[in-house]
């Protein structure tokens, strides 16, 4: 998404220039406090900040479920350069030519489902900047590739079947569906998984592989 | 508050609501995960000091008139 294209960041800059505007104007010229001074401080202080912070608070919130903003910590570079390449066959990166959400692939198929899905999954990707911080901040992409595990693919049948529900009648076709269907929904095999369509992303260790670089 | 502590305190506010409007444009034009987190902690915690700041210079300046206006009314306080 350019710049431009969305209301919210023109917004945002609109009302950030006024302000700051406002406050150079009355940092250089230091008015006293009369009525109008007050009337205009309170547009520059309270009005214009608010305005700024509710519309760069959403578009920053819509900004974090882009693929370039979890490509942004270079232990997701690999992933990242993956999701991107055109002639790659993993799953992420076949999701991330979708028209409809494929910039958001990250987030369409690592985001929880329900009410609080949303909430609970930046509280995870909080947890990630923690582990970033204090973890893998200063770590090389290939103590990283070793080191950090995929999530259990059989855990997370329920993020696939957000679009992908088992019960359309071309899916139930597929010899190999029907047959996995009660262990699908009851996520004993994964969707995700070795025999099935494959690890989502072709780095780092699956899951349950030991560790083979030391700390 | 004397008209010079008022002038600094609204020079504080001033000066954290630009900083706070920095960071906020900074997570608009490079929307990658440092600009958004220091956007959504520190941005917010500057602008929401530099309008408490200037909230409390408001305050303290319709106090003082207050006082003023009190002081210098010649008429009798009225007891029932």
């Amino acid at each position: 998404m350019t710049l431009l294209s969305s209301p919210l960041a023109i917004m945002e800059l609109g009302c950030a220039a006024l302000s700051a505007i406002i406050l150079v104007v009355y940092l250089v010229f230091r008015p006293p406090l009369v009525h109008a001074t007050k009337v205009w401080l309170l547009m520059g202080l309270g009005v214009l900040p608010i305005g700024a912070a509710f519309s760069g608070n959403i578009q920053g919130f819509e900004a974090t479920k882009e693929r370039a903003f979890c490509g942004s910590c270079h232990v997701m570079a690999l992933h990242a350069q993956d999701s991107n390449d055109p002639t790659s066959g993993s799953l992420a990166s076949r999701h991330a030519r979708n028209a409809m959400f494929g910039s958001e692939n990250c987030y369409s198929c690592h985001a929880d489902y329900g009410m609080f899905g949303t909430i609970v999954t930046k509280a995870g990707g909080l947890r990630h900047v923690w582990l970033y911080l204090t973890e893998y901040r200063t770590k090389s992409v290939a103590y990283d590739k070793q080191n950090i595990h995929l999530l259990d693919a059989d855990k997370m049948n329920g993020n696939c079947m957000q679009c992908h529900s088992t019960r359309d009648p071309l899916w139930q076709k597929v010899p190999d569906h029907k047959a996995s269907l009660p262990d699908d929904r009851a996520d004993r095999l994964g969707c995700a998984s070795e025999g099935c369509h494959g690890l989502a992303h072709p780095f780092f260790r699956a899951p349950g592989e030991e560790r083979t670089v030391q700390r | 508050m004397t008209p010079r502590r008022v002038r600094q305190w609204l020079v504080v506010a001033c000066v954290c609501a630009l900083g706070a409007l920095a960071l906020m444009t900074w997570q608009i034009i490079d929307p990658t995960v440092w600009p958004v987190m220091v956007a959504m902690s520190l941005g917010q915690v500057l602008g929401t000091a530099s309008f408490a700041a200037f909230g409390y210079v408001v305050l303290a300046d319709y106090r003082a008139r207050h006082r003023a206006d009190v002081a210098s009314d010649p008429r009798p306080i009225e007891r029932h």
